[in-house]
C-alpha cells in the first residue's frame, strides 16, 4: 500500500506542519507518495524539509525510495529546478512529472541552492559560495552594514555544522532573498537548514534528560540548547554555535526557529507574532531550521 | 601565521577558518611547535570568515590550556566578534594589537590587565604617557 502526503499549495515553515502530520501518519514499512503536483510556492525551508522527509520516508520504507510527483505548473517546477531541488531528490525519490534539465541557479534571489551538508569541508564549500554571492545582495539591497556580511557567513555555518556535529546524518541547506509581502511588505534572506538524523532531544537526551525530569521531551530539548545554550558536548566552549547566530539575529532583528520532533522554538523578533515555543506538534524527523534577515529601515515595499 | 597554518591543516584550499574539525586541525598544528606556557602570536592576516566554533576551537583552547599570553593580530571586526562573546563566556582574555600597536584586552575583562601587565614586565610592550600600552616586539 502507498500512503499520500500531501505537499501543501503554499510551503513554508507555516504549512509545514500540515505536511509532517500527513508524513506522521505513514506506518513503518509503508511506501510513501509526495504529491506537490499542485504545489504554487515553497520557501527555502520548504524545499529542504521535503528533501528530509524524502530521505527519511526511504529508512522508513526498508530502503524503497519514496515517489514524488513534480509540481504540475512549469513555472513552479522550473522555479524548484533552479532552486537546486530536483538534483537532490532524484537521489531519494522516484520522481514523477515533467522536470526540466535546469542548472540550479544564477540568478539573484537564490543566493545557495540546495546544497548537501555531510561533512566539514562541506560547511567550507557553503560559506565560501555565500561570500561570493551574497555579500552584494546584503549590503545593498538588504542595507546591512557590509561587515554583516561577515556574520551571517558564521550564521549559516553554525547552522550547517549543527546537521554536522548533532544530526548523525546529512541534510541540506539553501538561501534565498525574496520579497516579503505577507509579514514585511520588505526584503528577506532566508537561510533554510534540513536534516532528518536524531533531532535536539535525542542528541541531548544522555546528558540532559535527568535535569529535566518529567519535563524532558523536544520542547525541552529545544529549549535547553537554544535558550541555554547547552550542548551534549561536555567541553566548556561548546554550545556557541546557537547563542553565536542568536547574537547575530538580535543585532539585525533577524529570527531564528527550530523545529525538531513534535516541538517548535522560535526568537521572535518585533516584526513577528510567532509563538515563541510549541509543543504536541505532528513528530517529523531531524531538525529543521530557519532564519530570516530582514531590509533593514523603513524603506522596501514589496514587488512581487 | 594562522592563515598559513590553516593552509597546511585543511584538505582543501579554504581561507575562512569555520568548522571544529578545522579549528582542532588549526589548533593541533600550532600546539605542535609551541611549548606551553608561552607567549604566543597569531596573525590572522588573510583569514576570511572565522566562525565561533573555531574562534573556540583554536583561540579558547590555546588561552585556556596552552600559552601564558595569546597575542592576536590582524584581527577585523568580524573576528573580533567571533572571538570576544568565546573568550568572555569562558572567563578567558587575549591580548589584541591595533593596527598602531597599541595592545587592548580581549574577552574577559578581568584578566586582561594582568596579561598587558606581564608583557610590560617582559620587556616586550611599554606603557604610553597617555595610559595606553603599546607593542614594543613582535
Amino acid at each position: 500500500m502507498t500512503r499520500l502526503v500531501e505537499v501543501p499549495a503554499q510551503f513554508d515553515d507555516r504549512s509545514f506542519d500540515q505536511f509532517a502530520a500527513a508524513y506522521a501518519q505513514a506506518a513503518d514499512g509503508e511506501r510513501m507518495l509526495f504529491d506537490a503536483h499542485a504545489a504554487e510556492w515553497a520557501s527555502p525551508y520548504g524545499l529542504v524539509g521535503l528533501l528530509a522527509a524524502g530521505e527519511a520516508a526511504v529508512r522508513r520504507g526498508g530502503g524503497e525510495r519514496p515517489l514524488l510527483t513534480a509540481p504540475a505548473n512549469p513555472d513552479v517546477v522550473s522555479y524548484w529546478a533552479r532552486a537546486g531541488f530536483f538534483r537532490e531528490a532524484g537521489d531519494l525519490f522516484e520522481v514523477h512529472g515533467k522536470v526540466p534539465k535546469t542548472k540550479p541557479a544564477a540568478e539573484s534571489e537564490v543566493l545557495l541552492p540546495v546544497t548537501p551538508v555531510r561533512a566539514a569541508e562541506d560547511v567550507h564549500a557553503v560559506v565560501s559560495t555565500i561570500q561570493q554571492r551574497a555579500s552584494a545582495i546584503l549590503s545593498s539591497e538588504l542595507g546591512l552594514d557590509p561587515k554583516a556580511t561577515m556574520g551571517f557567513a558564521m550564521a549559516l555555518s553554525e547552522s550547517c555544522q549543527n546537521i554536522v556535529e548533532h544530526a548523525g546524518t546529512g541534510g541540506w541547506v539553501a538561501v534565498q532573498a525574496y520579497n516579503w509581502r505577507r509579514k514585511l511588505a520588505r526584503r528577506v534572506v532566508v537561510i533554510a537548514v534540513a536534516d532528518a538524523g536524531v533531532g535536539f532531544r535525542h542528541s541531548l537526551e544522555p546528558t540532559q534528560a535527568k535535569r529535566f525530569g518529567e519535563r524532558w521531551g523536544d520542547a525541552a530539548a529545544l529549549e535547553a540548547a537554544v535558550i541555554q545554550g547547552v550542548s551534549r558536548f561536555r567541553d566548556p566552549g561548546r554550545g556557541q554555535g546557537l547563542a553565536g547566530i542568536r547574537r547575530y539575529l538580535a543585532r539585525w532583528e533577524g529570527k531564528i526557529a527550530i523545529r525538531s520532533g513534535t516541538a517548535r522554538i522560535a526568537i521572535v523578533p518585533r516584526w513577528d507574532d510567532d509563538v515563541p515555543l510549541k509543543d504536541g506538534l505532528p513528530a517529523f524527523p531531524g531538525s529543521q531550521v530557519l532564519l530570516i534577515i530582514p531590509e533593514q529601515g523603513s524603506g522596501g515595499s514589496a514587488k512581487s | 601565521m594562522v592563515h598559513a597554518v590553516l593552509q597546511q591543516s585543511v584538505a582543501g584550499f579554504y581561507t575562512d577558518l569555520v568548522t571544529r574539525p578545522t579549528g582542532r586541525a588549526v589548533r593541533e598544528n600550532i600546539e605542535r611547535d609551541l611549548p606551553a606556557g608561552t607567549i604566543a602570536v597569531m596573525d590572522f592576516t588573510g583569514v576570511g570568515c572565522l566562525d565561533y566554533s573555531c574562534a573556540d576551537e583554536i583561540v579558547a583552547k590555546l588561552v585556556r590550556d596552552k600559552v601564558r599570553v595569546l597575542l592576536l593580530r590582524g584581527l577585523t571586526d568580524a573576528h573580533r566578534d567571533a572571538i570576544e562573546p568565546v573568550l568572555a563566556g569562558a572567563g578567558l582574555a587575549a591580548l589584541c594589537a591595533r593596527p598602531d600597536g597599541t595592545l587592548e584586552g580581549l574577552g574577559a575583562r578581568e584578566p586582561a590587565p594582568a596579561l598587558l601587565e606581564e608583557l610590560v614586565a617582559r620587556h616586550l610592550a611599554a606603557r604610553n604617557p597617555g595610559g595606553s600600552i603599546t607593542l614594543t616586539a613582535a
